[in-house]
């Protein structure tokens, strides 16, 4: 629930790099508005979720992630809005699918991976050539 | 401000809305149908009420009925979905939460569309427009277009301008197009493509020598206001650059109802937002039940004043009723969901609700809790006793009695995942 602006950044024309100061950040002005309702009690939503508005859970099926501790049908914290880097584990569109992958950036290009040695990279000239849908920022994972 | 005079800064509002929105919220989903041409259907699988370009591309008009699309739909490639009101719910109040963010003030206009007050010097105003399109794409997922303008029916008709010219790449402001293209532009345009005219107003200004755009603008709006009406001639007032619209507090949209209006002092506790909830839920449960409708979907938003740039807070929220109702206990413990979310000594300037998902009453499945005592007694046998000798539709449980046939329950049969609303239809993601 970002209530402030960050910093603008000087062309955001096409390109999908807007970043916005943390909401975290933010929230140093007012107490949490959850206070008056949670007494003491944890909510998850406001520990987990930095940013409601970009923010959306989505469900893993497959098992090339299990390295990363991700395993099959286990449910991620997606934020739209935070902007992806080396290492990455980002949701990108591939094929008009939904996939999850880690996300290397080197100097000879970018490359999804993915966790598990079986399943083979995909290379890709440039992050721009990418449909980078969000990153992940936490794992449910089913123990 | 102490800015040097040669910097010009404006206070301008910016229309802003989803270029297509209910096929653009499916499409942020499963990208699979991005490229491809998708409408969305009305209530029952009526007929199409929102299609992508492509969709356009076919000839597919707006309200074209499904049964006669269906037979070509193979061979067109064309994705038809069941409105996902629920999905359009949440991805609106994403949407307006994130504009409230640029906004000295916003108000949500329908489910797709907002104004807001922005202020900067030209360029900056411009680069806000397309700073706002970048974030709406990248936070949400969605495409949407801006009008900046002075006034609210400029900048409708800008947004419009950003929407049909590839120059504009999406974003128009009103001074910063030349005054050449801009008349061009306007005597492009049909006075039915103005914001508030509608077909029966056309012909009356036809009848006057009034055609285009450009004709109306150069009209005289004293005359205007005595051969047609005062609403009328605000328009030619707003498009000649006079801001007189004021503010629309309550709206009827084809698939929403919306109350919002702003107060002349300041709320700043919970309790007297809740107090603002409960009024605006029960005017809005009146007016359901006025025009015999249910809502299935609630959002509920409130804002804070651009005069306090310190202070911003534009909450809103998104809530899935448990049945489609025009209950008012039931639609303002909906639009209560919204107080955990404000923030206590904040002076919020503007509320309101909007609800979405509309079917007429009597549509809606009987609460189970009310089925059974009368399966119990031998009714359920009773009904289909006499429905097997007089047919369906021929006999019906209260509302649901009425002649029309067994359609008690709404028809989606195209209906995709809840994706954001419920836990058991989580948009997948494929590790593989």
């Amino acid at each position: 629930m970002g209530v402030i602006v960050g910093p603008r950044v000087i062309d955001a024309g096409l390109s999908v790099v807007t970043v916005f100061l943390a909401p975290l950040a933010v929230a140093a002005g007012y107490p949490s508005p959850a206070q008056d309702y949670f007494e003491g009690r944890i909510d998850l939503n406001e520990h987990l979720i930095k940013d409601v508005t970009s923010t959306f859970i989505v469900r893993v099926v497959g098992q090339s992630m299990e390295q990363a501790g991700i395993s099959d049908g286990d449910e991620l914290i997606v934020n739209r809005a935070r902007e992806p880097k080396d290492g990455s584990v980002v949701v990108a569109v591939l094929d008009g699918e939904l996939t999850i992958k880690r996300l290397r950036i080197t100097p000879t290009g970018v490359v999804l991976q993915a966790d598990n040695p079986r399943f083979p990279d995909i290379h890709v000239p440039a992050l721009s050539e990418l449909t980078i849908w969000g990153v992940a920022e936490r794992c449910l994972h089913h123990v | 401000m102490s800015k040097p005079a040669v910097m010009r800064r404006m206070q301008e509002i910016a229309h802003v809305d989803v270029n297509c929105f209910y096929a653009s919220a499916e499409r942020a989903f499963n990208p699979a149908l991005e490229g491809k041409p998708v409408i969305v259907l009305s209530n029952n699988d009526g007929c199409a009420v929102t299609r992508s370009p492509e969709a356009k591309r076919l000839g597919i008009g707006l309200g074209d009925p499904w049964f006669k699309l269906r037979p070509r739909a193979r061979e067109w490639g064309l994705v038809a979905l069941s409105s996902n009101y629920e999905l359009y719910g949440d991805i609106s109040s994403r949407v307006m939460e994130l504009l409230g963010r640029y906004s000295a003030w916003l108000e949500v206009y329908s489910i797709d569309e907002a104004f807001l007050g922005v202020k900067g010097e030209p360029d900056q105003l411009l680069e806000l427009g397309r700073e706002m399109k970048a974030a709406c794409r990248r936070h949400v997922g969605v495409p949407v277009c801006v009008g900046i303008a002075p006034t609210k029916t400029l900048a409708k008709l800008c947004n419009k301008w950003a929407k049909n010219n590839p120059s504009f790449n999406g974003v128009c402001r009103w001074e910063s197009v030349p005054v050449e293209q801009r008349e061009a532009l306007m005597a492009k345009l049909s006075v039915i493509e103005i914001w508030g005219v509608a077909t029966r107003l056309t012909k009356r200004l036809n009848a006057i020598g009034i055609f285009t755009i450009a004709d109306l603008v150069r009209a005289d709006p004293v005359a205007i206001r005595d051969k047609f009406s005062i609403v009328m001639m605000r328009t030619v007032l707003e498009l000649q650059g006079t801001p007189c619209i004021p503010v629309e507090e309550e709206r009827i949209g084809r698939d929403q109802l919306i109350f919002s209006r702003s107060f002349s002092t300041p709320i700043t506790t919970t309790a007297g937002l809740r107090q603002v909830m409960s009024v605006y839920a029960q005017m809005a449960s009146a007016r359901l039940a006025k025009h015999d409708l249910q809502a299935k979907v609630l959002t509920a938003f409130a804002g804070t004043s651009h005069f306090n740039p310190n202070e911003k807070s534009f909450p809103s929220t998104c809530v899935v009723l448990p049945m489609p109702t025009a209950d008012p206990v039931i639609l303002t413990k909906a639009a209560h969901a919204l107080l955990p979310r404000v923030f206590e000594g904040v002076k919020y300037v503007r509320a309101g609700i909007m609800v979405t998902d509309l079917r007429p009453s009597g549509n809606q499945k009987p609460l189970e809790i009310f089925g059974n005592p009368h399966e119990e007694r031998g009714i359920g046998i009773l009904l289909e006793d006499v429905a097997k000798r007089y047919g369906r539709g021929s006999i019906g449980l209260g509302h649901a009695g009425i002649r029309g046939g067994p359609d008690w329950t709404m028809k989606r049969d195209m209906l995709s995942p809840r994706y954001t609303t419920h836990w058991d239809e989580l948009p997948l993601v494929k590790a593989a």
